[in-house]
C-alpha cells in the first residue's frame, strides 16, 4: 500500500521536474529520445514502454508513466492497487488512511483529473502529490506504532531508496557518457534535486551545484530524509521492530542485510564511490536492495504461511496461486447475500 | 413550506408520513417543519454531499458481472424514516417472541423433534428443508442457541399493520449500512437529531461483540473472536470488514485460519493464535469442505469437527436455514404458540404452501393475484409478482411449481405502506419495508432502529438492493408526543 503510494508520489514529481527542465532548457537542440530515456530508466518499466511504442518520445512517455491503463507502474495504476491493498486491509488501517486513498483513487479515475491532466499536467501532479502527502501525514498521526506502522515506513522507505537510486543512476550515465546540451547539464542536476525536493535543502547544505557534492547529499547524508542512506537506516529500523535483534546468526535475515547495508553507506565517502563509478556503485546498491525485498518476502509471506507442525491436514487443497484466487474469486461472489 | 411536498399524494396506501393529503402524523411534524423549509436545491444539494462521502468512504457493494469491479453505494434517500415509541415496543417484543420460538423450534429439531412427534408440524415439511442438515442432528451448540443474529424482515400492509415477511436466520447483511446511514445523518441533519428524542444505533458493534463472546467455550475468559468472510470479492466484503472493525476483532478467510487437533488457529505474523467464536458470513455449503460441499475453496476443512467437540463456535449455528425455509416460514405461528404458549404478537403474512395439493390448486388458479417465491431464495430472486407478470411469465412458473411444489409458496401482494422518497426535485411515494436486527446472545436485544428498505422504482413492492432497491435510516423514539393518537393496533 505504502509502497505504491510513494511510487505515484515520487513518478508525480519526476514527470513535474522533467516537464519544467524541458521547459528551461528549451526544445531546441535536444534530442527528446535522449532527453526521456533516462526517465523511462528510473522507473523501471523501458521494455513495458518498448512493447507499447517504437519510438520514444515526450508525449507518450508521460502519458505511459502518468495514466495509461496498460503500464502497471502508471500512477494511475499504483494509485489503484494503493487503494486495492488499503481495501484488503481495511480492517487494520485508520479510516481516515482509508478515506484519503479511496478519494485519492476517486480522483485518479475520474473525468476530472483526465481533463486537467490534458489541460494542464502540472495540476495533476501536484493533486498526486499533496494526497500523498496528506496520506503519510494522516498515516503518521493516526497509525498506533506497532506491526501496521512498521509495515508502512518498510514500505514507503523501500521504494524512496530505490527510486532515489534510479535517479542518482540516471544522472551518472549523463555526466560520464553524454552532453547532449552542454548548457543543460547544470540545469540536468537541478532537476534532479527538485525531482527529489531537495533542491532548497541541498542549497543550505553547499552553496554550489557541484555533482560531487550533490551526489554525496542524495546518496549518504543520514539528514536529508529522501537520501538512499536515510532511507536505509529507516528501512533497518523498522525491521529490527519487526523481527527483533538477534546476534550471530539468531539475527534475521532482513536486519542483517539491512543492517550490512547501513553500515556501509555510513563508512562510505563520495570519492569512493566515484573510484568504483557512480553506475557500479548503484548497480550494487540495486541487487542489495533486492537483497532485503527477498528477504523480507521469505520472512514475512513465505515463512509466515509455513505452519509450525509438519503435518498437513490432508483435504487441504493448494492449487497452483493463481488458479487458487480466481476459483475463491468465484466462490466468493457466489455467496448469496440474505 | 417549500415546493418539495407540493403535490404529494398519499393515494390509497398507508403513508407513514401522511394520514391523508395534506395532514401530517404527529411523530413527522418536527421533520416536515425541518426538512420542507428547504429549497428543493438545497436538499439536492445536501443529498449529492452524502452521496460524495458514501463514495469517498467506500461504503459500496461489489456489482457482479463487471470486469472492472464497479462498486457502487447503496442508493440512500436522506428523509429518515421514523417510528414512535408504542409501535416499537410491540414490534421488539414481536421480534423477541419470534426469535426465540425459532431457537427453540431449531433445538427441538435437531434434538429429540418433539414438534414433530407430537404431529404440530408434519415431518416431510420440516425434514425436506434444503438447509436442514441431518448430519447435526444431536450435537449440543453453546446454550442451545442456533440464531444469534436475525434480520427479520417487516412489512406493513395498507392499514398500517406489521406483518413478518421473512425471518433471514442464516447471514442477514445489512447492519454496516444501518450504522453508516446514522453518521451520514448526524452531517446532514445535526440540528433536527438533536431536536428529537431518536434512540442511538451505533451500540451495535459492542452488543453485536457482547453476544458473540457469549458463545465461546465456558473455561475461556478473553475469547478471541473473528469474522470469516468468502473474500475481498464478496459483495458485501464492505459490511464484514466493517462490523469487524466495529467490534475490533480480525477479519479473516478461509486459508488464514487452520485446525490442530480439533481446535482452530489464526495465522498471525507472531504465529498461530486460538480462535474461540468465528462469526461467519460464509455459507453452510462452503465452511468445510470435509462436511459440505467439497469444492469449496473459501471453507476450513474440519472446522466442523471443532464445533461439534465444543472448541470452537459458530454464529448462526449450522442449518438455520431451516427456519428460513419459506415454506417452513409458515409455521411459525405454530411454533409460537406449541413452544411458548403465546399468540404471535407480529402475525405472519397469509401464505399457500405448493407441497399442499389444495393450496397448490389455489396457487396455480391465482397466479395473477398471487407472489410466488422460491422457498430458498433470497435478494428477490426466483419470484413471481403476479399482477406485473407477463401470460409467459405466469405459464412457466405454473410449470416450475408442478414440477416441484415443495419449491414454491405464494402469498397475496401486500399494499406495502410507503414514505415519501426524494425524485429529481420533490417527494413521491415509495414503498418500504423494516429490517431491524435481532441479536441473541445471554438476552436477546434488538437494535432500536434497522435498515428501511425502499423499492425506488415508480410502483415496485421489491425493496433488495440487488433489485434496485435503496434504504432509509431508520428513527426509533424513546418517548412519543403526548398528542400521539392511540397506536394502530396490532393485527390479530
Amino acid at each position: 500500500m505504502a509502497r505504491y503510494v510513494e511510487r505515484a508520489e515520487n513518478f508525480s514529481r519526476l514527470l513535474l521536474s522533467t516537464q519544467d527542465l524541458l521547459l528551461d532548457a528549451g526544445a531546441e537542440g535536444v534530442d527528446e529520445a535522449q532527453f526521456w530515456q533516462p526517465i523511462l530508466a528510473t522507473t523501471g518499466d523501458e521494455e513495458a514502454y518498448n512493447k507499447l511504442h517504437a519510438k520514444v518520445r515526450g508525449k507518450d512517455v508521460t502519458e505511459f508513466l502518468a495514466l495509461r491503463t496498460d503500464n502497471p507502474n502508471s500512477i494511475l495504476n499504483c494509485i489503484r492497487a494503493a487503494r486495492e491493498n488499503a481495501r484488503t486491509v481495511r480492517d487494520q488501517i485508520s479510516n481516515d488512511v482509508w478515506e484519503c486513498l479511496n478519494g485519492l483513487r476517486l480522483f485518479a479515475e475520474s473525468d476530472e483529473s483526465q481533463a486537467m491532466y490534458h489541460a494542464q499536467s502540472a495540476l495533476f501532479y501536484e493533486r498526486v502529490l499533496s494526497r500523498s502527502y496528506e496520506f503519510q501525514g494522516i498515516a503518521d498521526s493516526t497509525t498506533p506504532r506497532g506491526e501496521s506502522w512498521h509495515f508502512l515506513r518498510l514500505g514507503t522507505c523501500l521504494e524512496r531508496a530505490d527510486k532515489m537510486s534510479r535517479l542518482l543512476d540516471t544522472c551518472s550515465a549523463l555526466s560520464l557518457e553524454m552532453s547532449p546540451h552542454q548548457e543543460a547539464r547544470p540545469l540536468r542536476w537541478a532537476a534532479l534535486l527538485r525531482s527529489c525536493s531537495a533542491r532548497h535543502a541541498f542549497q543550505a547544505y553547499h552553496r554550489k551545484p557541484d555533482p560531487r557534492k550533490i551526489i554525496e547529499y542524495l546518496l549518504l547524508d543520514e539528514t536529508l530524509p529522501r537520501s538512499v542512506a536515510s532511507c536505509i537506516a529507516e528501512v533497518h529500523t523498522a525491521l529490527l521492530a519487526l523481527c527483533g535483534t538477534g546476534v550471530g546468526a539468531q539475527m534475521p535475515e532482513p536486519v542483517r542485510h539491512a543492517g550490512r547495508l547501513r553500515a556501509d553507506l555510513a563508512y562510505t565517502t563520495v570519492e569512493e564511490v566515484l573510484a568504483t563509478g557512480l553506475h557500479d556503485f548503484i548497480d550494487d546498491l540495486q541487487t542489495r536492495l533486492n537483497q532485503i525485498g527477498d528477504s523480507i518476502f521469505r520472512t514475512f509471506v513465505l515463512h509466515a504461511n509455513e505452519l509450525p507442525e509438519e503435518e498437513e491436514p490432508e483435504n487441504v487443497m493448494t492449487p497452483a496461486l493463481g488458479a487458487y484466487h480466481t476459483d475463491q474469486e468465484e466462490a466468493a461472489q457466489q455467496q448469496q447475500q440474505q | 413550506m417549500s415546493s418539495l411536498f407540493r403535490g404529494y399524494q398519499p393515494e390509497s396506501f398507508f403513508d407513514e408520513v401522511f394520514a391523508g393529503p395534506g395532514a401530517t402524523r404527529p411523530h413527522y411534524g418536527a421533520m416536515l417543519g425541518n426538512i420542507g423549509s428547504l429549497s428543493p436545491d438545497d436538499y439536492s444539494a445536501l443529498q449529492r454531499t452524502v452521496d460524495a462521502a458514501f463514495l469517498r468512504q467506500g461504503v459500496t457493494f461489489t456489482v457482479y458481472g463487471d470486469d472492472k469491479g464497479t462498486e457502487r453505494i447503496f442508493p440512500f434517500d436522506l428523509m429518515p424514516r421514523i417510528i414512535p415509541q408504542r409501535e416499537w415496543e410491540m414490534v421488539e417484543a414481536g421480534l423477541i417472541q419470534r426469535i426465540t420460538a425459532l431457537n427453540l423450534f431449531l433445538n427441538d429439531i435437531y434434538h429429540g423433534q418433539k414438534i414433530i412427534a407430537d404431529g404440530v408440524v408434519p415431518a416431510d415439511l420440516v425434514l425436506s428443508a434444503s438447509h436442514y442438515r441431518p448430519e447435526f442432528r444431536g450435537i449440543k451448540v453453546p446454550h442451545g442457541i442456533y440464531i444469534h443474529i436475525c434480520g427479520t424482515d417487516l412489512v406493513r400492509d395498507g392499514k398500517g399493520d406489521y406483518y413478518v415477511l421473512e425471518d433471514n436466520g442464516r447471514c442477514p447483511s445489512g447492519a454496516s449500512y444501518m450504522l453508516e446511514n446514522r453518521n451520514a445523518m448526524k452531517r446532514a441533519f445535526p440540528g433536527l437529531l438533536h431536536s428529537l428524542p431518536v434512540r442511538p444505533v451505533d451500540e451495535y458493534g459492542t452488543m453485536l461483540r457482547e453476544t458473540l463472546a457469549h458463545l465461546a467455550p465456558p473455561t475461556v475468559i478473553d475469547p478471541v473472536i473473528v469474522v470469516l468472510t468468502p473474500g475481498i470479492y464478496n459483495s458485501a466484503y464492505f459490511e464484514h470488514c466493517y462490523l469487524a472493525k466495529q467490534m475490533g476483532v480480525p477479519i479473516v478467510e478461509g486459508r488464514d485460519l487452520i485446525m490442530r487437533n480439533d481446535r482452530v488457529f489464526m495465522r498471525t505474523t507472531k504465529g498461530l493464535e486460538q480462535v474461540h467464536v468465528i462469526y461467519r458470513r460464509i455459507d453452510d455449503d462452503f465452511l468445510d469442505p470435509q462436511v459440505f460441499r467439497k469444492d469449496s475453496l473459501l471453507g476450513v476443512p474440519g472446522i466442523i469437527n471443532a464445533y461439534r467437540k465444543g472448541h470452537v463456535a459458530l454464529a448462526n449455528s449450522i442449518g438455520t436455514g431451516v427456519a428460513d425455509d419459506k415454506a417452513v416460514y409458515a409455521l411459525v405461528p405454530k411454533m409460537i404458540k406449541y413452544y411458548l404458549d403465546q399468540d404471535p404478537i407480529l402475525p405472519n403474512v397469509t401464505t399457500y404452501l405448493g407441497v399442499d395439493p389444495k393450496e397448490c390448486d389455489y396457487i396455480l388458479n391465482n397466479l395473477e393475484q398471487l407472489v410466488v417465491k422460491a422457498v430458498n431464495e433470497s435478494g428477490g430472486y426466483g419470484m413471481l409478482m403476479g399482477p406485473s407478470s407477463t401470460a409467459k411469465e405466469r405459464a412457466d412458473f405454473a410449470e416450475r411449481i408442478k414440477a416441484n411444489p415443495r419449491n414454491y409458496i405464494a402469498q397475496p401482494v401486500l399494499q406495502l405502506s410507503r414514505h415519501p422518497v426524494f425524485v429529481d426535485d420533490h417527494f413521491e411515494g415509495r414503498h418500504i419495508d423494516l429490517r431491524p436486527y435481532v441479536l441473541y446472545g445471554d438476552r436477546v436485544r434488538v437494535v432500536p432502529g434497522g435498515l428501511t428498505r425502499v423499492a425506488l422504482k415508480k410502483g415496485s413492492l421489491v425493496v433488495n438492493s440487488s433489485q434496485g432497491g435503496g434504504s432509509k435510516d431508520t428513527w426509533v423514539l424513546w418517548e412519543d408526543r403526548p398528542d400521539m393518537p392511540a397506536a394502530t393496533p396490532p393485527a390479530a
